[in-house]
């Protein structure tokens, strides 16, 4: 049987709180999360949107090496990324030397520089798909208007492109929310690696992984809310006509 | 070779008033031959209707003035301005030298698109304020003012934020007009701009487009409606396979053409 008691007694630790403290009293739980996903969504988008413009250049030699970086991210598992940079890294001298060693020691950077640069990878693609679906008459019109290219992309192009992409980006932000679920394997205290402690402090699996399961579930719900209220902002020339 | 008195026509036409000069323009694509050097002079205040029928190479001709396509050979000139035009390597046809002066140059000449070709994710106003904010450098406010103007003139009220795919097709050419107004041109460039719409909705647009033919805006306007070329424009020319089959006055080309194939296309379309 569930033991309930469990669930509501350990449920302050997914939120942050240890013995005798309130929640929040540490940035465990739901807070470490929060910030690993916002974190890595806000500098991949910030790789992305100019990576995007890259893969869609004439230019092989432009285009050439995001393909390859995005293949190579798509292509690989996250979990395996994650243990290249925090394991692997330290593995060389010259990395261990550098002025970078400092923030690559952390298990939080190296989580955060692991699922920026997947999330990149995918958001590139996405972007990309939608600027090359630019309806070739709005760039017509821009080009006939005077526009130079990096104003046209500037001003119709990217705004045009981000907007179309908001359903496949809010699927890429739900599947990136579950995939900071492995951080804990680098020994972060996220949600699920609170529900791994309190597993391995009382033995019993079902509790703590039920309630982050739930935790999880309200926070897409949340995530997919967010992005339809979005979309109906930013989205609302594709919406049937209203009377 | 160019004919003669094709040569003599267009030099005389150029003038001071010329805004528009676009002498023996060339295209092919591939191995065929589109435009086998065709030329047009518009002086303030002319209204040039270009007919014939489709292949003829007139939609062409237009999109090659602004450099929309690219031709092999030929010359344009802008109010005088001569756009300074090199081979670009990629394909062996013509390019500008210099992309600053082709924005500028087009900037002279707007155009409105059989698709209209207005920006999806932008409102009404937003379509009509990008480019003279972010092109011209006119301050937002008076852009917006401008706007209202241009509206008003092409018959459209209380539509300033609706999104162009709620509209009627009627109703987003107009729109693109006002799009096209509002950059304040010398010449306006119009391609087919009622083909696409139902054909209750053509009148408007081509009310639109007879008032500021009366306003005496210089314009080219490539159509298939022979009741425009006809009433509104002082200028026919009739293209056929890539050259000016025949051209002048609409009252002598279109009531009684000289060429045997204008008399065919005549007889062709019912108006």
């Amino acid at each position: 049987m569930i033991d309930l008691n469990l669930i509501i007694e350990r449920f302050p630790a997914f939120l942050g709180g240890t013995d005798g403290a309130p929640i929040m009293s540490t940035s465990d739980g739901l807070q470490l999360t929060l910030e690993l996903l916002g974190l890595s969504l806000a500098f991949g988008l910030l790789l992305a949107v100019p990576m995007a413009l890259m893969l869609v250049s004439r230019n092989k030699w432009v285009a050439r090496p995001v393909w390859l970086y995005t293949y190579v991210f798509r292509g690989t598992p996250l979990l395996v990324q994650l243990f290249i940079i925090y394991y692997g890294l330290s593995q060389f001298d010259w990395v261990r030397d550098s002025w970078a060693w400092e923030y690559l020691r952390e298990a939080y950077v190296c989580a955060i520089l692991a699922f920026t640069l997947n999330t990149a990878a995918y958001t590139t693609e996405i972007l990309a798909g939608q600027i090359r679906n630019t309806h070739y008459g709005e760039i017509e019109a821009a080009k006939a208007m005077g526009m130079g290219k990096w104003l046209m992309m500037r001003r119709i192009v990217i705004p045009s492109a981000l907007r179309r992409a908001l359903p496949a980006y809010s699927n890429e932000v739900v599947m990136m929310m579950q995939s900071t679920s492995i951080a804990g394997l680098v020994t972060l205290a996220d949600l699920t690696g609170v529900a791994r402690r309190v597993f391995s402090d009382t033995y019993m699996p079902f509790e703590p992984f039920l309630t982050v399961a739930g935790i999880y579930l309200v926070m897409t719900f949340a995530l997919v809310w967010l992005f339809k209220k979005a979309e109906q902002r930013w989205l609302a020339y594709l919406a049937p006509r209203k009377h | 070779m160019k004919p003669l008195e094709h040569d003599l026509a267009v030099g005389a036409a150029a003038d001071g008033n010329t805004k528009l000069n676009v002498i023996d323009l060339h295209k092919s694509y591939g191995s065929h031959e589109v435009l086998k050097g065709v030329s047009l002079t518009a002086r303030a205040g002319d209204v040039i209707s270009i007919i014939g029928s489709s292949g003829s190479g007139k939609s062409t001709f237009l999109r090659c003035i602004n450099l929309l396509e690219q031709p092999h050979s030929g010359t344009i000139a802008v109010t005088g301005e001569t756009l300074k035009l090199v081979t670009d390597k990629r394909n062996g046809a013509l390019k500008a030298e210099d992309p600053k002066q082709l924005a500028r140059l087009r900037t002279k000449l707007a155009m409105v698109f059989q698709h209209f070709n207005l920006w999806a994710h932008m409102t009404v106003l937003e379509n009509i304020i990008e480019a003279p904010i972010h092109v011209l450098g006119v301050p937002k406010d008076e852009a917006i003012a401008r706007a209202r103007k241009y509206l008003e003139k092409v018959g459209l009220k209380g539509v300033e934020d609706k999104y162009p795919s709620h509209m009627s097709g009627g109703q987003q050419q107009r729109v693109a007009i006002a799009r096209a107004l509002a950059m304040e041109p010398e010449v306006m460039l119009f391609d087919e701009p009622t083909s696409a719409l139902d054909p209750e909705l053509v009148g408007e647009v081509l009310r639109v487009m007879q008032d500021l033919a009366r306003e005496g805006r210089t314009m080219v306007v490539v159509t298939h409606e022979m009741g425009f070329a006809r009433e509104v424009s002082n200028h026919v020319i009739f293209l056929h396979q890539g050259r000016i089959e025949e051209q002048g006055h609409p009252k002598e080309v279109l009531a009684k053409p000289k060429s045997e194939r204008l008399a065919q296309f005549l007889s062709g379309s019912l108006k």
